[in-house]
């Protein structure tokens, strides 16, 4: 044939090669952490190995909506995940262990089913002993109920208490509030010659001294990123999927033997003094760690640090009291 | 009569005579082609971040329908990869014919199918799926990719390019819309073409094919079925073949009386007014019906789509022109009538396309130097962020168009009128019904 | 002549139709909330009208995923992630229909998230309208006109050619 055609023939089948074979090997070498909401597969691929002190790089995309992403019980800044781009990250891991990776956008009703592990291997260097979550140690049941028989008239202050403060006879420190609900030290008062408010107040001011303004910024501020969707941004329990959750109730997964109603279920409401002020930080620490065994409550336990945890409960009281500005 | 010869003019000639400067278009066209299926295929699912859909559904759509139609007629078919590997394949050369030619089975298209209704279906099709295949990217790659491997099934079995003249979705509008182009292609003199020995416009030579498009350049005198291939011009033995610059819309002075072409009209113009309101509309429920391909839902979207387009529209034109009184049977008054639909057609796909473009051509940026949502950044423009562009202008531009479009159907609907012998008012008031319906959803 | 004369006639009722101000209804500026829900893919309520003036706040409530708010022409936007409500306050001096759409990438049908909110009249929509009216109506006389002076200007240069002979 003529040498043009012959030419034109090359080009043609080379630069066709060329478009194809490139991108392709590219691709093919480029691994990636897909984000895809949980109806849809959540993370994938949802497990990776990692080595102590040998830095781990991740690139993520995701496949249809805004996720973010981080690492629980790890002290480092979440990353947005955004669709069609590609985030790239840095992880370093002194410890050895099992690691969970999650979400940190809200991206649909299961968002918080959106989790992976890292598995970090390596020699320990101290192993760590297990804590015992208090409500271990106290031996509470979680899903029984603990509504408050009595609730004050209207939000208790912790100013107000503050001004009763001096010759209360009862423990102020951190070990005493968080394994006692308000209404257990509101009883405990009874035998002084506080009124019923000044009785509430005084429980208000307690919780305030066990906490501080930074917590509880840091409370909202995790309140906000990842309860409000559920428990509504006014704690009411009417957030944004709160219907969806009850309507799920009745298609749900089989209850637990022995234990009580556990369908999904309506998200708690914090404005509601009579369930809270029942509920000692303990029993809200229990309920977080372990979440609603069905309910639709997430367990947080592998996400949260216990600083964060203890943040978050004292924020979600500061629905029932008021703290001074 | 007031056409400006363009191959007059050396450097045109030569350049559209010769066949390097087209392969050169070619090969880019068909490398962007294969790749576009491939980013669809492997790259990134969302859509606004791949190759496939942003450079397929807005940077192509919108120089097809802003520049390529209305200023160049068929002048996309005359760049257009499809075809192109069948047809190579085909004729056993890429360039000028070889010396022995591959033995195909070359069989003419099947008469009852040599009309545009095929095309009628396949755009129809597509549109009843166009949320899912608009936004996701392997969608895209794997109708693209059918459409080529058709292409060339089609090529191996029938004679010319029978993809391109009767299945190809878009030419069927490309067609219809190319009677409103400023330029043709026609032969020089006729009586050159009544004595030429041959014909090797049609039946192809040593210097190169056959019309791929089974038209006989001598008898062109519309711009429909003309792919602006520029095989005749090297084949003509006698320098007959000239490309024209002319006036607008020059092909609707003599109007075609066929039923296909009188319904691709009606199938462009209902498809314009369901995407305005559907896709660039506030009303959530029918962009769900629209999408959920499948449900209920969607299959009453789909239901009204085409009761709209074969019922509603042309039975109220029918009503309009019913009281006509005229000679010709209503058929073919229909069928003429209705081309005064062409350019409004035209004008509500560029009012329509305009808004998507400009809301989301900075997309572009972004894909050109990430086509696969890999992390890439070839040119430096992958964090381009979404920006629309010159909103302000937008609507005085729909105004422009639709209006524009309504003057232009109304001398068009003037014209055909005059032909059958009727009086255009009740064409031109339909017109001006449905331009009021667009710019009400538009503005 | 008579054809040059209505041609004129045409173009300058067009600009009037395009371009006159219309008689703006004073109102007093007043402030408006709306909350919108969004959700894959539409704003509920979708549609909106204030008077142009007014001080409008925009509380934005994702149902469903992260989603934006993006207001054509003004330019300004916000966005919400669920749970995290999102206000947006600006003041509507622009008079017109604009549309507002999502622009936080959420899912396949994003690009189509779109809601309409109406400063004012939408005097675009009128003035076209109008516009077409006039096309429709106007054509006919005009092209009438146009056709009679071309005959004339033909059968005038016939007699020319005639008398020359």
């Amino acid at each position: 044939m003529k040498r043009s055609e012959l030419i034109s023939r090359i080009l043609i089948v080379a630069g066709i090669l060329l478009a194809v074979g490139a991108p392709l090997f590219l691709w093919a070498r480029t691994p990636l952490i897909h984000a895809r909401m949980a109806e849809d597969g959540g993370w994938s691929p949802d497990l990776i190995q990692a080595e102590v002190g040998k830095p781990l790089h991740l690139k993520i995309t995701s496949d249809d909506v805004v996720h973010g992403f981080a690492v629980g019980q790890m002290d480092m800044q979440s990353v947005d995940v955004l669709p069609g781009k590609v985030t790239e990250i840095t992880l370093n891991f002194d410890k050895p262990g099992v690691y969970t990776y999650y979400c940190t956008r809200w991206c649909g009703l299961n968002h918080w089913r959106m989790r992976g592990t890292i598995e970090v291997s390596g020699t320990p260097s101290d192993p760590e002993p297990a804590t015992v979550p208090l409500y271990v140690s106290l031996d509470l049941d979680l899903d029984a109920p603990h509504d408050s028989p009595i609730v004050p008239n209207g939000k208790p202050s912790a100013t107000s208490g503050q001004l009763l403060e001096t010759n209360l006879p009862i423990d102020q420190g951190a070990e005493y509030y968080r394994s006692h609900s308000p209404y257990q030290i509101f009883a405990d008062l009874s035998n002084t010659s506080l009124t019923e408010t000044q009785r509430w107040d005084s429980v208000a001011y307690l919780w305030q001294i066990n906490t501080t303004p930074e917590s509880l910024a840091n409370g909202r501020q995790l309140y906000a990123q990842n309860c409000a969707a559920c428990h509504g941004e006014t704690g009411a329990g009417d957030g944004v999927f709160a219907d969806d959750l009850e309507i799920a109730g009745e298609s749900s997964m089989q209850t637990m033997e022995g234990a009580m109603d556990m369908v999904m279920q309506s998200p708690v409401d914090f404005t509601n003094p009579r369930r809270m002020l029942g509920a000692s930080p303990a029993l809200l620490q229990g309920k977080i760690l372990r979440g609603g065994m069905g309910t639709g409550m997430p367990m947080w336990g592998s996400i949260f640090t216990e600083e964060q945890i203890w943040d978050l409960i004292a924020y979600i009281y500061s629905f029932q009291f008021e703290y001074e500005r | 009569m007031n056409r400006i010869e363009l191959t007059r003019i050396p450097f045109i000639k030569n350049a559209l005579k010769s066949r390097y400067p087209q392969l050169a278009v070619f090969i880019v066209m068909l490398i962007g082609y294969i790749f576009a299926i491939l980013a669809g295929l492997i790259g990134t699912p969302v859509g606004s971040h791949n190759f496939s859909i942003v450079f397929v559904w807005i940077a192509w759509w919108a120089i097809l329908i802003l520049v390529a139609v209305p200023f160049f007629g068929r002048g996309w078919c005359a760049v257009c990869p499809i075809p192109l590997p069948g047809e190579w394949l085909q004729r056993g050369a890429i360039l000028n014919p070889p010396d022995k030619r591959p033995k195909w089975l070359n069989l003419r298209f099947p008469k009852m199918f040599r009309n545009i209704w095929l095309q009628n279906i396949s755009f129809l099709l597509l549109a009843l799926f166009s949320s899912v295949l608009l936004t996701t990217p392997n969608i895209t790659g794997i109708v693209l990719a059918a459409m080529l491997f058709a292409a060339i099934g089609l090529s191996t079995v029938f004679e010319r390019r029978a993809f391109c003249r009767y299945l190809c979705p878009v030419g069927g509008f490309i067609g219809l819309y190319s009677q409103t182009a400023p330029i043709e292609l026609r032969i020089k003199d006729k009586q050159i073409c009544v004595k030429c020995e041959g014909k090797p416009c049609y039946n192809g030579s040593t210097n190169g094919y056959g019309c791929p498009w089974d038209v006989f350049p001598g008898g062109l005198t519309k711009n429909t079925y003309c792919g602006l291939c520029m095989e005749c011009i090297r084949t003509c033995p006698h320098d007959n073949i000239a490309v024209n610059l002319r006036p607008f819309s020059a092909d609707l002075a003599k109007p075609s009386t066929r039923m296909d072409e009188a319904f691709k009209a009606f199938i462009m113009l209902g498809s314009a007014i369901i995407y305005a309101g559907v896709l660039l509309g506030p009303w959530g429920a029918f962009k769900d019906a629209a999408y959920n391909v499948g449900s209920n839902a969607w299959l009453v979207y789909g239901v009204a789509f085409l009761a709209f387009i074969f019922v509603i529209l042309p039975s109220l034109f029918t009503l309009g022109i019913l009281n006509t009184k005229s000679a010709l049977p209503l058929k073919q008054r229909f069928a003429s009538l209705s081309t005064a639909l062409i350019p409004l057609g035209l004008m509500f796909w560029v009012a329509f396309s305009l808004s998507f473009v400009l809301t989301n051509a900075s997309y572009i940026l972004a894909a050109f130097s990430d086509p696969l949502g890999l992390g890439w950044n070839l040119f430096g423009t992958a964090n381009a962020a979404w920006q629309p562009m010159l909103t302000s202008i937008l609507a005085p531009a729909q105004t422009l168009a639709l209006v524009g479009g309504l003057i232009w159907s109304a001398r068009t609907a003037q014209k055909a009128a005059g032909e059958v012998k009727v009086s255009p008012i009740p064409v031109i008031v339909y017109c001006f019904i449905v331009t009021s319906l667009m710019l009400w959803l538009l503005l | 002549m008579r054809f040059h004369l209505s041609l004129l006639l045409l173009v300058m009722a067009g600009l009037m139709v395009a371009f006159a101000p219309l008689p703006v209804p004073t109102t007093t500026p007043q402030e408006r909330t709306f909350e919108i829900d969004a959700h894959q893919f539409a704003y509920s309520p979708s549609e909106f009208h204030v008077n142009p003036g007014d001080t409008v706040t925009i509380q934005l409530v994702s149902t469903d995923v992260v989603h934006g708010l993006y207001v054509d022409d003004y330019d300004i936007s916000i966005e919400a992630d669920p749970g995290q409500s999102a206000t947006l306050t600006f003041v509507a001096d622009k008079p017109g229909s604009f549309r507002f759409r999502c622009n936080v990438t959420c899912g396949a049908m994003h690009p189509f998230m779109i809601g309409k909110l109406t400063v004012g009249n939408n005097s675009w929509l009128y003035r076209s309208i109008g516009l077409s009216i006039l096309a429709a109506i106007g054509f006919f006389p005009l092209s009438h006109l146009h056709l009679r002076a071309v005959q004339v200007s033909f059968s005038d240069r016939k007699t020319k050619e005639e008398r020359i002979k």
